[in-house]
């Protein structure tokens, strides 16, 4: 990921961000217009100075000179009006397309599959997000607008130059190339120094954000004097990192002034001959002393400029990546809709694994599930049991169609899950995780997950009949109360509720169940009993079970071991049976009955 | 301002570099003065030389003139060439003194937050949220640090450049000066106006920014849950109304940033025409010359940055000046966990007693701990059970000194902990906290971090008896593989079992796990606890644990509720007592049994 690599300008890339512009072109056009404009009345101001010296200073004209000072006012002022709308102009043109941009990104990367999530770390999209569509804005907004008023600035200045005086233009601009030389030697050194300067300060930041988070874990193991040293170490690359940059600094800005007055030193040399062969006025000296002067602030842009494009370029390649590949489940053209779901699901013969590469065919490739089959009627409960790694999350991801499977389907009310709507199959299901995922807003922003058709009665019947009207009415805003960072203000047996008034207040036909494995709080444990029961009366429910009650009241139980199914049957013919279901019981459940 | 009276001591250290930068910054402020005066000069003198020169026209000295006015010209361009040298060295100086000696005094600065840092005992950590300390120790001391260098230097080059224009263009004409200087204030103030609404709009924009960053890394790290409810067309919705809010902060910011360049441009400009328009009339007049004309062009482009400069120094003192009362929180906060001077330093042996021990927490007011008084002796094992909440990890972190007890005495070999010295104290204590810190450096670091200068066979021990021994030596880079972000993710296992193999290295009296073994499964706790069994006997051990299997085998078992102490005795005793403890029993994990079982 090196961030730097690219030093070219790839124009195909190119292409594809200004293709964002294309919607606003009419824009871009006034700006690049009035950009245009500026840049020659910027250069026009010395040439009329020029003029009111030499025709009416020299002559002692005070009406010319006051009526020339009128226009050049009015120049001033047209060129400022000019410079606010392409500044302005250029930010808002820029801030659309960024805008553009990243919800298109954003609505992507939220499209994906589950397998695509799997496999990328959050922090990079975020990266994508924001800081990688960030870099862009440059670019989009004053960046090609900007190249084109600072390359049209050089024309015109030169243009007055050599139209005021050619030889003394060529004097003046002999330094140019001097000028070019020191500003990319800077430029280069620089962007090496910052670069280090970039490592150091984000070295120096992460030892400093770890070492306060963990500062317990410092004091306790008496590290101090340790810590400190290496703190010392850091700090002080840190520093000398930044003092290597002051020096380039240090020697630029005397240098370019430098390079600035040996062109004023020529021009007075060369000119002030001239003016003896009476070829040169004294206002074309003033007005190149001035020229002099301005020619070298577009240089400088220019060259900023180019370094913003080179890291945009950067970002607008990892954009692009991601832009490119699709990983979301693949939606059939027709979708057949599921109407008046009744909450019949099977599966029949369903092989699955993460590995997308795997060898269909091979029966021995390492499948997370095997040939599994089973039927669950409406209303009719199933309940999974099994060792870590069985299989069981996956069962129900793949019901929801997280996943796609490899060999087999799965059927929702005869329906193949595959022929009809993402959208559709997983309103009719309801999810109930074991880890709650709370978003940080308020109770009632994590109830209804923003769903303005909820109303605030339904919520509070289903925050009733769950039982957590108790616990939300004591806190102190009640359903405004802010959840913050992921609920940590919020005990677990809270939070299992909270997902359950969730998952009530939607009304789904089925109920897909992952149980929490512990909870400690014994009331807690009794009202999320009760809960569960309310949550499943009249509906389909897959359960990963940790609860007795919910084995032994299963309609099914279906016991997974390595990815297939090894016993199924109800509670009462499972024990009968002897197998691995009756073992478990005997070891884990008598201990429950005992206490309950 | 007040604040930054404290960084006086600074300056004084750098006494050496700010006193010759200073006077660098004189110089070339100066050098850089004369430049116009040598303009004037050459352009005054263009016109008297084709006056002579015409004079002489034809006569054998126009040869002799033309000579004399070409060296003449060549050495004005050559002065203004070495003027130039000169300022621009100085101020080359001036940058490599003070902008320096701005970086010294930061190193410094930081250096003395973080040793404060270090003093400063938990209670200050809890009540201060840790993302608020992480900002002081990094943009604050920044501000700082631009207050003190740059700040500086531009102040006084402001000055020392505005005084010298002033008083040299004053004894031209005093009448074109006060017309010249008509826009200046203006400038000032509208650059300082500038700065101070860039800076409010800026940081409203950051803050926009970081809230729809944290919008994106909700979402995507809740993406079951969207998915599953289909949310996904409601959030995206949400998302594109942030970034709008994003676009418009963007744009207020870029209103005030293009308002500024025609402000900029105008009273820049103006000065100008007011130098042409006036001194042109006084030209005209014969008070002035031409060349002064084009003297004071050159003093007006000179001033203007400087002027501007002193619009942004002022917001910068300013930011610096908050900044410091931020910092000067940490600098004055006392560290309230000290040893005393008299402090008892010997090898603690791990005998623990805690008499009538209260503790309340300052932030919520809840009394953690309600007269807690029981013995262990050294070498032997406590077990502490309890609900989340009933102030199990309180209890633990008494006993190194985390925190200091309200009332009562934890003592430690007899004598009470305050009169012991900490860092003797916490040498002879494993501490295993519930959430695992590990830093991102290699496994073999974070493991020797128990035990400074440790050696390989030590460490592989450590990591044998924590039974993590044979997961590193499944990676590939074995104790070298790098942890945290920029190196593999470790499980929650993983890093629970590296924990305590940073607090086993230490070879501990007394070692206390605080719930540390809820994230590995039930095999490998087993695994674990017989290891330390073997040290049973040398060490004193202190178990918080939810689950039955990890404590069941201690020598004494108390249950806290609500910070008081409900059930104490042994496994058997208390299964017969059949209250919480034994109801806890009965709840054991289908789970685990399920993995025994496979």
């Amino acid at each position: 990921m090196s961030e730097e690599k690219k030093s070219g300008i790839d124009g195909q890339l190119l292409r594809r961000i200004v293709r964002f512009l294309v919607p606003y072109k009419k824009w871009v056009i006034l700006a690049s217009t009035s950009v245009i404009f500026a840049a020659f009345l910027g250069p026009l101001i010395p040439k009329l100075i020029q003029v009111t010296i030499d025709r009416d200073v020299v002559s002692g004209d005070l009406v010319g000179l006051r009526n020339m000072i009128g226009l050049l006012f009015l120049i001033l002022l047209a060129e400022g009006g000019l410079s606010f709308i392409n500044t302005y102009l250029t930010q808002w043109i820029g801030q659309q397309a960024i805008y553009d941009l990243r919800i298109r990104l954003y609505r992507h990367i939220q499209s994906q599959s589950l397998r695509f999530f799997d496999g990328t770390p959050i922090g990079r999209l975020i990266t994508r997000v924001t800081s990688d569509v960030e870099s862009l804005s440059d670019v989009l907004s004053a960046g090609l607008v900007t190249i084109l008023g600072d390359l049209f600035k050089i024309l015109f200045i030169s243009w007055f130059m050599f139209t005021l005086d050619w030889r003394l233009a060529l004097v003046a601009l002999s330094v140019i190339p001097f000028m070019m030389w020191a500003t990319l030697w800077f430029k280069k050194r620089v962007r090496l120094a910052y670069r280090d300067t970039r490592k150091q300060v984000a070295r120096l930041n992460s030892f400093l954000q770890e070492h306060i988070s963990g500062m317990k874990i410092v004091q306790i193991y008496g590290r101090e004097p340790e810590e400190k040293k290496r703190f010392e170490a850091i700090n002080d690359d840190h520093q000398q990192a930044h003092i290597k940059t002051v020096f380039y600094f240090a020697l630029f800005f005397p240098l370019a002034d430098l390079v600035a007055s040996i062109a004023l030193g020529l021009v007075i040399w060369v000119g002030g001959l001239n003016a003896i062969g009476g070829t040169l006025t004294l206002g074309v000296l003033i007005a190149f002393i001035q020229y002099v002067r301005q020619f070298f602030e577009p240089i400088r842009n220019l060259s900023d400029q180019f370094n913003t494009l080179q890291s945009a370029m950067a970002g607008a390649e990892r954009i692009f990546g991601l832009l490119d590949s699709d990983e979301s489940i693949p939606q059939v053209a027709a979708p057949t809709s599921l109407i008046d779901v009744k909450g019949r699901i099977e599966f029949k013969n369903v092989w699955f694994s993460y590995d997308n590469a795997i060898d269909l065919e091979d029966d021995n490739a390492s499948w997370i599930l095997r040939d599994v089959s089973f039927e669950v009627e409406p209303g009719q409960s199933l309940a999974i049991v099994g060792a870590t790694g069985a299989g069981k999350t996956t069962v129900i991801s793949l019901l929801l169609r997280f996943y796609d499977v490899q060999r087999g389907q799965i059927i929702v009310d005869g329906i193949p899950i595959n022929q009809t709507s993402l959208a559709d199959l997983r309103s009719h299901i309801g999810l109930v995780l074991q880890d709650v995922f709370l978003f940080s807003g308020s109770i009632k922003d994590n109830i209804t997950l923003r769903n303005p058709l909820i109303s605030d009665l339904a919520m509070k019947e289903a925050t009733k009949a769950i039982g957590a009207a108790s616990f939300i009415e004591k806190l102190s805003e009640g359903y405004d109360y802010q959840v913050k960072e992921r609920g940590i203000s919020l005990s677990h047996g809270q939070r299992q509720l909270l997902s359950f008034v969730r998952t009530l207040v939607y009304n789904p036909k089925i109920l897909v169940l992952d149980e929490a494995t512990s909870s400690v709080d014994t009331e807690t444990e009794e009202v999320i009993q009760r809960a569960m029961e309310t949550l499943m009366a009249g509906r389909t429910t897959v359960a990963i079970a940790h609860r007795l009650s919910t084995v032994q009241h299963a309609s099914q139980i279906l016991v997974m071991h390595k990815g297939m199914v090894r016993e199924r049957g109800n509670h009462q013919q499972l024990i009968a049976k002897d197998g691995l279901y009756r073992k478990l019981y005997e070891l884990q459940y008598r201990d429950q009955e005992s206490v309950a | 301002m007040r604040s930054l009276s404290s960084l006086n001591f600074y300056y004084w250290r750098y006494k050496h570099l700010f006193i010759p930068g200073l006077f660098c910054a004189v110089a070339s402020s100066v050098f850089a003065i004369i430049v116009p005066i040598v303009v004037r000069q050459a352009v005054d003198s263009i016109p008297r030389f084709v006056a002579t020169s015409r004079a002489f026209q034809g006569t054998p000295l126009e040869n002799y003139l033309y000579t004399d006015f070409f060296i003449s010209l060549a050495t004005y361009g050559g002065i203004i060439i070495m003027l130039s040298i000169g300022s621009g060295i100085f101020s080359f100086l001036t940058r490599q003194t003070v902008v320096v000696a701005s970086r010294h005094i930061e190193y410094d600065l930081r250096n003395r937050l973080f040793s404060q840092l270090q003093s400063l005992s938990q209670d200050f950590y809890l009540q201060h949220a840790t993302g608020d300390i992480i900002t002081r120790s990094t943009s604050d001391i920044e501000q700082v640090r631009r207050y003190i260098g740059p700040a500086i230097m531009y102040t006084t080059r402001a000055v020392v450049t505005i005084v010298v224009a002033v008083s040299v263009m004053f004894v031209i004409s005093p009448t074109l000066t006060w017309y010249t200087l008509i826009p200046m204030p203006f400038l000032a103030v509208s650059v300082f106006l500038v700065a101070g609404m860039v800076h409010s709009r800026s940081d409203a924009l950051q803050f926009q920014y970081s809230q729809l960053t944290s919008r994106v890394q909700e979402a995507l790290s809740g993406i079951r849950v969207l998915k599953a409810y289909v949310r996904e067309e409601a959030e995206a919705e949400a998302f594109d109304q942030e970034s709008a809010i994003y676009r418009k902060k963007s744009l207020d910011l870029a209103l005030v940033e293009a308002a500024w360049r025609p402000v900029f441009l105008t009273l820049v400009g103006m000065s100008t025409l007011i130098v042409v328009w006036i001194g042109g009339s006084l030209a005209i007049s014969g008070e002035i010359t031409i060349g002064n004309v084009a003297e004071y062009i050159i003093y007006v482009a000179m001033m203007t940055w400087p002027v501007a400069s002193m619009g942004f120094v002022i917001t910068m003192v300013q930011r610096a000046s908050a900044s410091m009362i931020r910092l000067n929180d940490i600098f004055d906060a006392k560290p309230s966990i000290l040893s005393l001077p008299e402090a008892s330093s010997f090898d603690i042996e791990g005998e623990i007693s805690f008499k009538d021990v209260s503790f309340t927490h300052v932030s919520s007011n809840v009394k953690t701990l309600d007269s807690v008084s029981f013995k262990v002796e050294a070498g032997s094992t406590l077990a502490i059970v309890g609900r989340t909440g009933s102030g199990k990890s309180t209890l633990v972190e008494l006993i190194p000194r985390l925190l200091d007890a309200d009332s009562g005495s934890v003592q430690i070999d007899g004598i009470d902990v305050k009169n012991l010295s900490v860092e003797k104290l916490r040498a002879g204590i494993g501490y295993v906290p519930q959430d695992v810190f590990l830093f991102s450096d290699t496994l073999s670091e974070n493991i020797s971090f128990g035990y400074l200068g440790a050696e390989q066979d030590q460490i592989e021990q450590a990591a044998e008896e924590a039974d993590i021994l044979a997961n590193i030596d499944s990676f590939q880079d074995g104790f070298q593989t790098l942890v945290g972000e920029r190196g593999i993710t470790l499980s929650g296992g993983q890093k629970q079992r590296t924990s305590i193999a940073r607090a086993l290295i230490r070879k501990p009296s007394i070692l206390i796990l605080d719930d540390a073994l809820s994230a590995v499964d039930v095999k490998t706790e087993r695994t674990i606890l017989s290891h330390l069994k073997k040290h049973f006997g040398k060490r004193t051990v202190v178990i918080v644990s939810h689950r039955i299997s990890a404590v069941q085998d201690a020598d004494h078992i108390i249950v806290l509720e609500d910070g008081r102490i409900t059930e104490r005795g042994d496994h058997a005793a208390l299964i017969f007592e059949n209250g919480f403890y034994a109801s806890l029993f009965a709840k054991q994990q289908l789970e685990q049994e399920l993995e025994d079982l496979a």
